[in-house]
């Protein structure tokens, strides 16, 4: 026992001594590395300063490009290709400007040093630095190859070089995840005609192959960014067995064309813009795929399609089976020139799917002052409760309950009166109440409320007449509100 | 007599070898973690230099994203938090701050900052909560939503934002939090990127304490003045950078922190939301997702990232410290009881064989132990059953690893983020590194033994820690 006891001090000892050790060793890395990284900053900021405006001249034009070219290229030490690329990659480009960089970064030498990694090769000019400063091999040793590969892509496709894409494509097939998307991204950066059959055909790859380690956000993205002429390459995918594949084919042809028509009211698709044969696809197939999701996401494209059959193709979409594709198809039709069907979309106003209604209300609501209208005819007109409740979410939520007030303070018994006797009657009152007790300026809205709905047995209006009867310092409207609590006492008698 | 005394000194060895024992193990792991999470961590650092911010900003294919905030009595922080909360960098996003019944001005100074009217929306409650007060909309911010309910503690409260979420994912946030700007974002990166459907996203959460605070954003990080907090800026680098990490790294996360973390809506809906049955809501969530997908086999990942930033104000007195501290280790030792049968169950792979074991050895049963060693080991050797050499030894050795373990985490924030900018800040995160085992690791031993104990003895009471604003 003795002598294991002291074989266990012996042990505790040396660990001890090891575990001080090595806490040492961990404070000097941290310093060290501390001191090395403000080095480094102080150079990059040194470098930036002195070389940044004429970066930033070069693309602008406004200094000579040859002199520029000069200029940086005299920039020298072991980390000469680090720094040149720090410089050529903060610049923020202006558009246009692209092309000028990716000059710039190929007469700097830059373009084929990042190719050159890409491909997985050594280039002889970081070697060379590397091999002159130990402490810069050990950098490159330290920097798995992927990393570099990984940021050349990355470089690649921020520079938008188009003589790149190629080896890009080609490195869509590396076994590294990581390579792979972010060969997508720099593809969908250049955007390239020639890559966009690549990446469908990576597409289909990721979602036939359950194996693959891309996602199918970061390839479905890829490929939206490709400008709408491209999207007829897509045109077997939308006919593919597969009914995921026929699925995100659709969904990213919906995108591009969501893309296109954004901040645009007047767009349509037509020959000019969309490749014949896909119209056709989406006119005579899509409505009718079988899978439900396909159904849906061919809905907003085919609300863009300048073709007769597109209207009627919404119209039957609108009643599918499936709610979401009744949902899609609703929220497709939000837009000014289907207003002549507001009719027909207000009948899925009392949809059996809550977010099918909701849907509805936002659509109608986005027609102006014609959507309202129905939506307050369909409010005052139905006995269906949740579209009631519906529509009465929206009146709040799009802050229209004071235009209803001061509207009711203007026509007496118009149907705004009778809009917020509704919502008294099913107890929605706060929205209101809060409008009166903060425009306590406007006497005439709250003199008109407290004749029309004084006596309302509502809780929170009947709070606010009390409030009123006892706090008021104008005498006729707190005579008013004492009028309509006497008339709610000898009712609640009676 | 001479009985009792040898069962006594047997007692006494078999304890002794069990706090050796322990001491091997869970600092073995530790240094093991320490080592991988160095690894992994540095290699995600590099990663970043090639993971495309602008692309996820940009593209259509991000995921919209309700932030949900429980609230109750937070009238010091609640403007703060909220305006950093607004002003985040993400394409779709809406806020739900769910008021769980504060008796302070919480809901009053939300409702006049952002000229709240009180609505009455429609309300589907998927999953069943305390009756809801009423809901205040700003209709010019229809991305900002306050909800004023009965209290039901914070599971409910997060439970009313899950029955108000719209979006497919949701993000939890403490209330005594502020977002870097673009920490969504780079939370939402590996959702994005993962070809596996992600249903937990996790970030690092940072001290808050001494930072400058200007319109809702940290504008200087700075270390704060306490000695108290300042462990705390230490322990939590450890926790997250260490803990976490590997966690992810090994596929066996078992703890996502609730104060920052994004989550699948439809599938925390299929496991029911947030439980009421343990004062950790967050852990227990993903137990129960590892259950729910074991048993309706779903193939998931759950992911933690160390460059999505969530500051936070930690504890700046021992009481506050305390309660936080009792409440982590009752909720630990709740939900680890919970969900026992997934302890060494092949069915649940690295979570039940590697994660849940640790948690429970180490994290758990480790508070025990490592308390309770304080006092018998000195009992040992007052009866001569170990020399006083050796136990003096041991807690050198216990000191200096508990430092290493501390200052590793420190060189890897040095390595990483650094997101102390000066000199002095690295050295006193050193220094604090250093000495945290002497006095303050014992101090939090204590708290977390007392967590225990309530555990033991069925308290169910959450504890409140009190914020005060403690950012310049």
């Amino acid at each position: 026992m003795p002598f294991l006891i002291e074989h266990l001090i012996e042990i505790v000892f040396v660990s001890f001594v090891v575990v001080l050790l090595g806490n040492c060793f961990l404070i000097g890395i941290a310093l060290t590395r501390r001191q090395r990284r403000r080095k480094y900053f102080h150079r990059i900021d040194a470098l930036r300063e002195k070389y940044g405006p004429v970066v930033a001249g070069i693309l602008s034009g406004q200094i000579a490009y040859a002199q520029g070219l000069q200029e940086l290229r005299g920039i020298s030490g072991s980390d000469r290709m680090v720094m040149l690329e720090r410089l050529c990659l903060e610049q923020k480009t202006a558009p246009g400007q692209e092309h000028a960089l990716g000059r710039l970064s190929e007469d700097l030498g830059l373009v084929k040093i990042w190719q050159q990694r890409l491909m997985g090769q050594i280039d002889p000019a970081s070697l060379k630095a590397a091999l002159a400063h130990p402490e810069g091999l050990v950098d490159r040793v330290s920097a798995l190859q992927f990393l570099i590969r990984a940021k050349s892509a990355e470089n690649l496709g921020a520079i938008h070089h188009e003589p790149s894409w190629p080896l890009l494509v080609k490195t869509l097939e590396d076994p590294h995840p990581d390579l792979q998307s972010v060969a997508a991204r720099a593809l969908s950066e250049i955007q390239h005609p020639g890559s966009f059959p690549a990446l469908v055909a990576q597409m289909h790859k990721v979602v036939l192959e359950s194996t693959s380690a891309l996602s199918l956000r970061a390839i479905k993205a890829a490929l939206i960014s490709f400008p709408l002429e491209t999207a007829d390459e897509l045109l077997p995918s939308l006919r593919h067995p597969n009914p995921r594949v026929r699925f995100l084919s659709t969904d990213i042809i919906r995108e591009m064309v969501e893309r296109e028509a954004a901040g645009r009211p007047d767009f349509f698709l037509d020959k000019r813009n969309l490749e014949p044969g896909l119209a056709e696809v989406f006119l005579v197939e899509l409505p009718f795929d079988e899978n439900p999701d396909v159904r849906a996401r061919a809905a907003p494209v085919i609300s863009y399609l300048a073709d007769s059959r597109a209207l009627p193709l919404l119209l039957t979409l609108l009643e599918d089976a499936a709610w979401f594709v009744r949902l899609h198809t609703v929220r497709a039709l939000a837009k000014q020139r289907f207003l002549p069907q507001a009719g027909q979309i207000a009948r899925t106003l009392t949809d059996s799917n809550w977010r099918v209604r909701e849907a509805t209300v936002r659509t109608l609501r986005g027609f102006g002052s014609a959507g309202r209208e129905r939506l307050t005819e369909h409010f005052l007109g139905t006995s269906d409760r949740y579209s009631r409740e519906q529509i009465a979410d929206e009146f709040q939520r799009a802050g229209l309950i004071p235009e209803l007030l001061s509207q009711c303070a203007e026509n007496g018994n118009g149907r705004e009166t009778r809009v917020l006797s509704s919502l008294a009657e099913m107890g929605k009152t706060s929205y209101i109440v809060s409008v009166l007790t903060q425009g306590k300026g406007n006497g005439r809205l709250r003199k008109r409320f407290l004749q029309k709905f004084g006596c309302s047995p509502d809780p929170q209006i009947q709070h606010w007449v009390e409030e009123v009867a006892q706090q008021e310092s104008d005498s006729e409207l707190r005579a008013l509100a004492q009028a309509a609590l006497i008339t709610n006492h000898q009712h609640g008698e009676g | 007599m001479e009985v009792w005394r040898q069962i006594f000194i047997h007692g006494m060895n078999m304890f002794n070898l069990f706090i050796v024992s322990y001491f091997f193990i869970g600092n073995g792991v530790y240094t093991l973690l320490m080592v991988l999470s160095l690894g992994s961590v540095w290699l995600y650092n590099r990663r970043l230099a090639y993971q495309g911010m602008d692309e996820i900003r940009e593209s259509p294919v991000t995921p919209p994203v309700t932030i949900i905030i429980p609230a109750w009595n937070e009238e010091q922080i609640i403007l703060k938090t909220t305006e950093s909360i607004l002003q985040t960098d993400y394409p779709e996003l809406e806020v739900v701050v769910v008021d769980d019944g504060s008796s302070d001005r919480t809901l009053e100074r939300l409702v006049k900052r952002f000229q709240l009217v009180k609505m009455d929306l429609i309300y589907r409650a998927h999953i069943p909560t305390r009756e809801v007060r009423g809901f205040y909309m700003n209709p010019d911010r229809p991305n900002f939503l306050v909800v004023s309910k009965e209290n039901g503690g914070k599971p409910d409260a997060l439970n009313v934002g899950l029955n108000l979420c719209r979006t497919p994912y949701f993000c939890t946030l403490d209330a005594d939090s502020i977002l870097e700007n673009d920490a969504l974002l780079r939370l939402m990166r590996p959702v994005i990127r993962s070809p596996i459907n992600t249903v937990a996203s996790g970030g690092i959460v940072r001290v808050l304490n001494g930072c400058e605070v200007r319109d809702g954003r940290v504008v200087n990080i700075a270390l704060p003045k306490s000695r108290l907090e300042r462990f705390q800026v230490v322990e939590y680098l450890r926790s997250f950078l260490f803990g976490r990490k590997i966690g992810d790294l090994l596929g066996g996360t078992l703890i996502v922190s609730g104060a920052f973390a994004i989550f699948h809506r439809e599938t925390v809906l299929d496991v029911g939301g947030f439980a009421h049955d343990t004062v950790t809501e967050d852990m227990d969530l993903i137990v129960q997702i590892h259950h729910w997908a074991v048993k309706n086999r779903r193939h998931l990942t759950m992911s933690f990232t160390s460059d999505p930033v969530c500051w936070t104000e930690c504890p700046a007195t021992l009481k506050m410290l305390g309660k936080q501290r009792r409440r982590w280790q009752m909720g630990l030792c709740q939900t680890l009881w919970k969900h026992s049968e997934m302890l060494f169950n092949r069915r649940y792979g690295l979570v039940g064989n590697f994660s849940f074991p640790f948690h429970l050895y180490v994290e758990a049963l480790g508070a025990v132990a490592e308390f309770l060693g304080y006092f018998m080991v000195p009992l040992a050797i007052i009866f001569s059953m170990v020399p006083a050499t050796l136990y003096l030894l041991f807690v050198l050795l216990s000191l200096a690893y508990g430092g290493l373990l501390s200052v590793g985490a420190v060189l890897l924030e040095e390595l990483t983020y650094r997101r102390y900018p000066g000199y002095r800040d690295l050295a006193t995160l050193l220094w604090f590194a250093l000495i945290e085992s002497i006095g303050y690791r014992q101090l939090v031993l204590y708290y977390r033994f007392e967590g225990v104990v309530r555990f033991l003895t069925g308290f169910r009471r959450w504890e409140k820690v009190t914020h005060v604003g403690v950012a310049n």
